[in-house]
């Protein structure tokens, strides 16, 4: 597809004029117009003075003006026209920017009318009628970078500010028709689709594409993503096509083109490839009169211009129905009209027109022939015992060194011409060190291999066949690993098409490396209990910068600007990420950032030390041993404390005695007074005793609680959980704790009962969270277990249910209500049986009120506030996985078992009942519409309160004692169900 | 103060991205630009190698070991997109599942307090945080807040487990809150709450003029006060704190390196820093009993030495 190549010139800017004939390549010094029929010898050139690069170029796009064309150059546009060949004038140049012109485009609907924008912020409308000034001119606070003439309606263009467009109309005056933020990076291209007045397209930095609608430019109707920036994406002027020119980073890796259908924004359905720089710039040639096929013209900063021919097939991959696809296409090389010219010596020395060879596409299914240059640049070379010494396309040969055992062999593969559409590759083998019969087996295995992939690419196939008999035919008993192909990278561009049946198509599918942050290279981690980790480089690595790079894209340039070479150059090796670096270029790793700084050597010592220290480099990265310290130190953690500390706390003396020592050992001279201040203040005769009226508990001494609490404080501080969680360990016990907080001594406290009047379930809502922020510090099962054991035995029953808040459920009947001053302020208990009432009793409150202030004696004297149980339970918690880390669960154990147990979740089977009465469902023992016990007994027809029990497979069942009766004696249902309740074995007991 | 236990050459081809221990100290992982995974066995100063997981194909940028009651697991993260997540069946390790729902790199991963059970969360250069949790049974269901971070997100960490009615969340909630801080390109440091199963935004914390390279969240050892740790390429290290009363977060620059710091890691009690960066140091940072943050010690890792400042007495 590659029609012809043309390299000369320096030239920045390329454009086709409106008959598809002519070229106009323009340079700094020089602009040059080529015949595209002709390459070779129709050229003109026109010298030029000047130290700016031509920016763009345009040519008119009507043939009444087809002489014109229009270059911008720095903050100038110039009109050239020429008239016959050889004769270039200058029309007349349009000054009015202030700074240089990023681009410019006649408008297709005005002959006159020329529109071009700059970096100064302004785009401006020329009439080339009147060149001084600019016809209209429309400001932005960003420079524009890009200005596209709608091709389908008048009046109407669109720029593009780094990542915004804008949509203006001459006719509207200053301010934009539309502003759409396409792209969160600068906009390289924009193109304007050639049968819609609303949609275009968008390339970016951000490395996609994205298509858009003018009525509805929120979204974007669709987006294709790159591996690298996109520098340019046009419509095709046939199908549903879009080409797309992608910048690799640094300008090396892929500078391809990309065919797309815009069906699938996925994969592209064909790749130009050929330049051995960036794409600067492409464009169609008008086409011929009564051809079908579309010329794409290429100019590429490797200075050489292209023309692709775009057949039917490509056309009808892009949608464009074209019908009976002729046969001629199979002989468009030789119809081509210069071909002869081919071998004709260039006419000029600046010129030198290649020929290309070309390859009919021929489409399989789900396999894309390459041609021979494309497969030579992406195999993969790296194949273990195999050495690819040349790849030579023009030759059509590729040369390959085996090793067998300790002999090398080697290999060409010569390449037909036809190939790989026609004809299989030959071979040779040219130095011989193996016997005739290996060489035999080898030649037999190379040419089955080629039979086999008749039709298509081979070379890599046949490497890895080769590789692997080399392997088997091997004398040496050595072990060799083969390279599983499993675990061989799915990017690497080989492995794709024949793993997935795909052409590889490693650039798109990634998004940009410069959001990716540059990769650490050190680090340091505090793992487990104290060991702190930490890895890094070498002290010789040395980095490639001064400062770090940011993202993953800075490592190329800056790998660049440092001239580090890579330490293994693959020539071809095409993959996209190749080892660890996802950048453009392949063989970049991480570690290339990083140089050895090695003594310095005399440079004049040669080739041999650099290719020392390459190879030193190749074997041994640049990275340190990762270390692993031990900083438990820092953190006042001891395992060995921890091992030995003992937890006693019926004996706290001894206790207190075993862990001074212990704490002696480990040189914590802190802890050791602190074990011993302990040991005094927990002294046993220091006990308060159970009455309240004995005084004051040892607790309120100031060397009691507020002992502890200060050094608790001071730990907490110090972050010694180890020394919190063991004081929490003498002093503190979770399990026991049942009582409420202290209330405040001066406060009084009363129940009340009563049945609100106006009764209003949100009242109790509100009065159940009120009850949990006043209890604050205890879990509410335990504290309502406490509440109820408190008020009155037939109310204990109802602590046993086992869905205790179910108790809790708003009902207008029975609410009795407990008020406790402040703390607070209601708390109400659906009651359990309809005939139970409740009755003030003065006798009662006083004994409550009497067993509150005992309990909150008790709680003066603990030695730590019970107010701050939580962080109790959390010291203990942290400590407990400390222990744990360290490998010693029982001390783990033995601390977790002073935590205090919050209630534990439900968990399992629950049964519901439905009322025998109204057969609505309930939970719990009672219906709460007709107010009847909802199971009825099967034997003594009786609702059941207490403990019952029921058969699974029928339901029937009552009371737990007349059940056992029944059951003695009998195995069927009392109820004459006919379930044989006893075989069915599922009892489960319910409360 | 600090003292070398073990130095293992880890023999990887390319840069190492990431090491870590697991709960008990005694496997060591290792993660590669060369792509692989690498666990030693370092209990009692030994280090050998047990495996080399191949899987990822790209750089592996970060690990992650999971609590021991689930089995010895790790979450790896790559260039490729992926994570993926490890496990030990009878001394060989398999995958155990992949994730693969990110559209860029896959910068950061880490496991949940196992009290949330096993869950984990990733954030992506695609600007997007996953949190991914599985039901037990070998099925895994993901959670993506998109558009976490705009350009890309590139750390996250879990907030400690405070146990119900405890600490932060003393009335009301019954159920412990997830919570996430994230750090990304648009260099803000985010605080992301789960409610009702959806991740929401909770605060957004401003403070970095660079891009935020990671964030820590502090340990809790039973204390209202949060501490969030975030480091960025603007040399700086900020700590966040919040008091544990509102949704207000103060905040106190540690520290102007010189260099970008990319790397931060709290101590199991939350009261000493690691720090390290772009200089191949790492350095240790200490809140004093006056709440001023001080560096204890430099750990020269080039030459395996550790200078104390100020640990003397």
């Amino acid at each position: 597809m590659i029609y012809g190549c043309i390299v000369a010139f320096q030239a920045s800017a390329m454009a086709v004029d409106c008959t598809g004939q002519f070229a106009v390549l323009a340079g700094r010094k020089v602009m040059t117009l080529v015949d595209l029929d002709n390459p070779t010898d129709r050229v003109t050139k026109l010298t030029r003075q000047s130290k700016f690069d031509i920016s763009c170029v345009q040519w008119h796009p009507y043939p009444v003006c087809g002489d014109l064309f229009a270059t911008a150059c720095n903050q100038r546009l110039d009109l050239f026209s020429w008239t016959s060949y050889g004769n270039i004038n200058q029309k007349c140049s349009m000054r009015g920017h202030s700074r240089t012109v990023s681009d410019l485009d006649w408008s297709p609907f005005d002959v006159n009318i020329i529109a071009s924008c700059s970096v100064d912020s302004y785009t401006h409308l020329w009439d080339i009628r009147d060149p001084k000034k600019p016809s209209n001119s429309f400001q932005t606070v960003a420079g524009a970078s890009q200005v596209k003439w709608n091709k389908v309606t008048n009046n109407l263009f669109a720029t593009t500010h780094e990542g915004d467009v804008r949509l203006w109309d001459p006719r509207k005056g200053s301010s934009p028709l539309q502003y759409i933020a396409a792209h969160l990076s600068k906009i390289h291209g924009l193109d304007w689709s050639p049968d819609s007045e609303t949609n275009f397209a968008t390339s970016s930095q951000d490395g996609t594409v994205k298509f858009w609608d003018t009525s509805n430019p929120r979204q974007s109707k669709g987006v294709i993503t790159s591996g690298s920036p996109v520098w340019r994406a046009r419509y095709t002027p046939f199908g549903h096509g879009l080409i797309t020119a992608v910048v690799p980073q640094l300008r090396r890796g892929e500078n391809s083109l990309y065919l797309w259908n815009l069906e699938n924004y996925v994969a592209p359905v064909h790749q130009f490839v050929g330049h051995q720089d960036v794409i600067l710039e492409f464009e169609w040639r008008k086409q011929a009169e009564g051809l079908k096929d579309y010329h794409l013209v290429t100019w590429s900063k490797d200075q050489s211009l292209r023309i692709w021919k775009i057949d039917q097939h490509l056309q009808k991959l892009c949608g464009q129905d074209v019908g009976e696809i002729s046969d001629s296409s199979e002989s468009d090389s030789t119809s081509l009209p210069y071909e002869t010219n081919g071998s004709s010596p260039p006419t000029n020395q600046e010129m030198d027109f290649q020929r290309q060879m070309s390859a009919s596409p021929e489409v399989y299914p789900g396999q894309k022939p390459r041609t021979l240059e494309q497969e030579f640049l992406m195999v993969n070379v790296a194949i273990d015992n195999v050495r690819v010494d040349e790849l030579d396309v023009s030759t059509r040969t590729c040369k390959v060194t085996g090793m067998i055992g300790n002999n090398s062999l080697k290999l060409v593969i010569s390449f037909p011409n036809h190939y790989p559409i026609h004809g299989v590759p030959f071979f040779e083998f040219t130095d011989i060190l193996v016997d005739n019969n290996v060489m035999l087996r080898l030649l037999k295995v190379l040419k089955d291999t080629a039979n086999r992939h008749a039709r298509r690419n081979c070379l890599e196939p046949l490497l890895r066949q080769f590789s692997t008999t080399l392997d088997s035919l091997s004398f040496q008993t050595e072990e060799r690993i083969t390279p599983d192909t499993e675990n061989l990278p799915a990017f690497s561009p080989f492995y794709l098409p024949y793993s997935r049946g795909d052409l590889p198509f490693v650039k798109f599918g990634s998004r940009l490396d410069s959001h990716i942050p540059f990769p650490r290279t050190s680090g340091a981690r505090f793992c487990s209990a104290g060991y702190l980790v930490t890895f890094g480089r070498s002290k010789e690595a040395q980095k490639g910068s001064d400062y770090t790079p940011k993202a993953m894209s800075d490592l190329n340039s800056l790998v660049q600007k440092n001239k580090m070479r890579p330490h293994q150059t693959v020539p071809f090796n095409f993959a996209a990420y190749s080892r660890s670096p996802p950048t453009a270029q392949p063989d970049i790793t991480i570690a290339t950032y990083y140089y050895k700084s090695g003594p310095k050597k005399n440079r004049a010592s040669g080739k041999r030390y650099s290719a020392d220290v390459r190879e030193a480099e190749t074997k041994k990265p640049n990275i340190a041993p990762v270390k692993i310290y031990d900083s438990s130190r820092l953190l006042a953690l001891h395992k060995i404390l921890g091992e030995h500390y003992i937890i006693n706390q019926s004996d706290i003396s001894t206790m207190c005695k075993h862990n001074t020592s212990v704490a002696a050992t480990v040189g914590r001279k802190d802890l050791v007074q602190l074990w011993s201040l302990v040991a005094l203040t927990a002294d046993k005769r220091l006990q308060s005793s159970d009455d309240p009226d004995e005084g004051p508990p040892w607790g309120r001494h100031p060397f009691g609680r507020n002992l502890m609490q200060s050094l608790m404080e001071y730990y907490i501080k110090l972050r010694d959980v180890q020394t919190l969680a063991m004081l929490c360990c003498v002093f503190w016990n979770g399990q026991e704790l049942m009582a409420p907080p202290p209330p405040k001594p001066q406060q009084s406290i009363s129940v009340e009962y009563s049945t609100p009047p106006n009764y209003n379930p949100y009242h109790t809502v509100s009065s159940m969270s009120n009850l949990v922020k006043g209890l604050q510090t205890l879990p509410v099962a335990n504290k309502l277990a406490d509440i109820v054991s408190l008020l009155s035995p037939p109310l204990s029953e109802v602590s046993s249910h086992p869905n205790l808040p179910e108790l809790i459920q708003p009902t207008n009947q029975g609410v009795m209500k407990l008020k406790r001053s402040n703390s607070y302020s209601g708390f109400e208990i659906d009651t359990i049986d309809n005939d139970f009432k409740l009755e003030e009793d003065e006798e009662d409150v006083k004994e409550r009120q009497e067993q509150l202030d005992k309990t909150a004696h008790e709680n003066y004297c603990r030695m730590l506030d019970p107010v701050d149980k939580n962080k109790y339970d959390e010291y203990l918690r942290c400590y407990a996985n400390i222990l744990d880390c360290w490998g010693l669960k029982n001390q783990s154990r033995e601390v977790m078992k002073f935590v205090s147990n919050a209630p534990p979740e439900h968990r399992g089977i629950e049964f519901s009942v439905y009322c025998y009465k109204c057969s609505q469902p309930v939970r719990g023992s009672q219906c709460l519409s007709c107010k009847y016990p909802a199971f009825n007994c099967a034997i003594c027809h009786l609702g059941v309160k207490g403990l019952s029990n029921f058969c699974l497979a029928c339901g029937h069942g009552g009371h737990t004692a007349h059940l056992t009766e029944w059951f003695k004696r009998e195995n069927e249902c009392p109820t004459g169900c006919g379930c044989q309740c006893l075989k069915a074995k599922i009892h489960i007991s319910l409360q | 103060m600090v003292s070398v236990i073990n130095s293992i050459d880890t023999a990887h081809e390319d840069m190492i991205h990431d090491a870590q221990l697991d709960y008990y100290g005694t496997k060591l992982a290792t993660c590669s630009s060369d792509k692989t995974i690498k666990i030693f066995d370092v209990k009692d100063g030994q280090q050998t190698l047990i495996n080399e997981l191949q899987g990822h194909d790209g750089p592996v940028w970060q690990l992650a070991w999971a609590h021991p009651m689930f089995g010895n697991l790790i979450a790896s993260c790559s260039y490729d997109r992926k994570v993926i997540i490890w496990k030990e069946t009878n001394g060989t390790w398999g995958k155990l599942y992949e994730y693969t729902n990110h559209d860029s790199s896959v910068n950061s991963v880490i496991f949940a307090p196992q009290e949330f059970g096993l869950v984990l969360a990733c954030g992506s250069s695609d600007g997007s945080i996953s949190i991914i949790s599985s039901s037990g049974d070998g099925s895994w269901t993901a959670k993506k807040i998109n558009n976490a971070h705009s350009i890309g997100c590139n750390a996250v960490s879990f907030a400690p487990y405070v146990s119900p009615g405890a600490l932060l969340d003393p009335y009301n909630k019954q159920t412990p809150v997830k919570r996430i801080v994230s750090g990304g390109c648009d260099n803000l440091v985010k605080i992301w709450r789960e409610e009702e199963g959806e991740w929401k935004e909770e605060k957004k914390l401003e403070g970095h003029s660079d891009w935020v390279r990671d964030v820590a969240w502090a340990p809790s050892i039973g204390l209202p006060r949060s501490t969030i740790a975030s480091c960025s390429q603007d040399f700086r290290v900020i700590i966040w704190t919040n008091d544990g009363t509102g949704n207000d977060w103060s905040h106190k620059i540690l520290h102007k390196f010189n260099d970008v710091v990319w790397h931060l890691s709290w101590s199991i009690t939350g009261n000493i820093l690691a720090c390290s960066g772009g200089d191949n140091k790492v350095s240790l940072w200490k809140e004093t009993l006056e709440g001023q943050w001080v560096c204890i010690s430099d750990v020269n890792k080039g030459q395996g030495q550790v200078t104390d400042k100020s640990i003397s007495s």
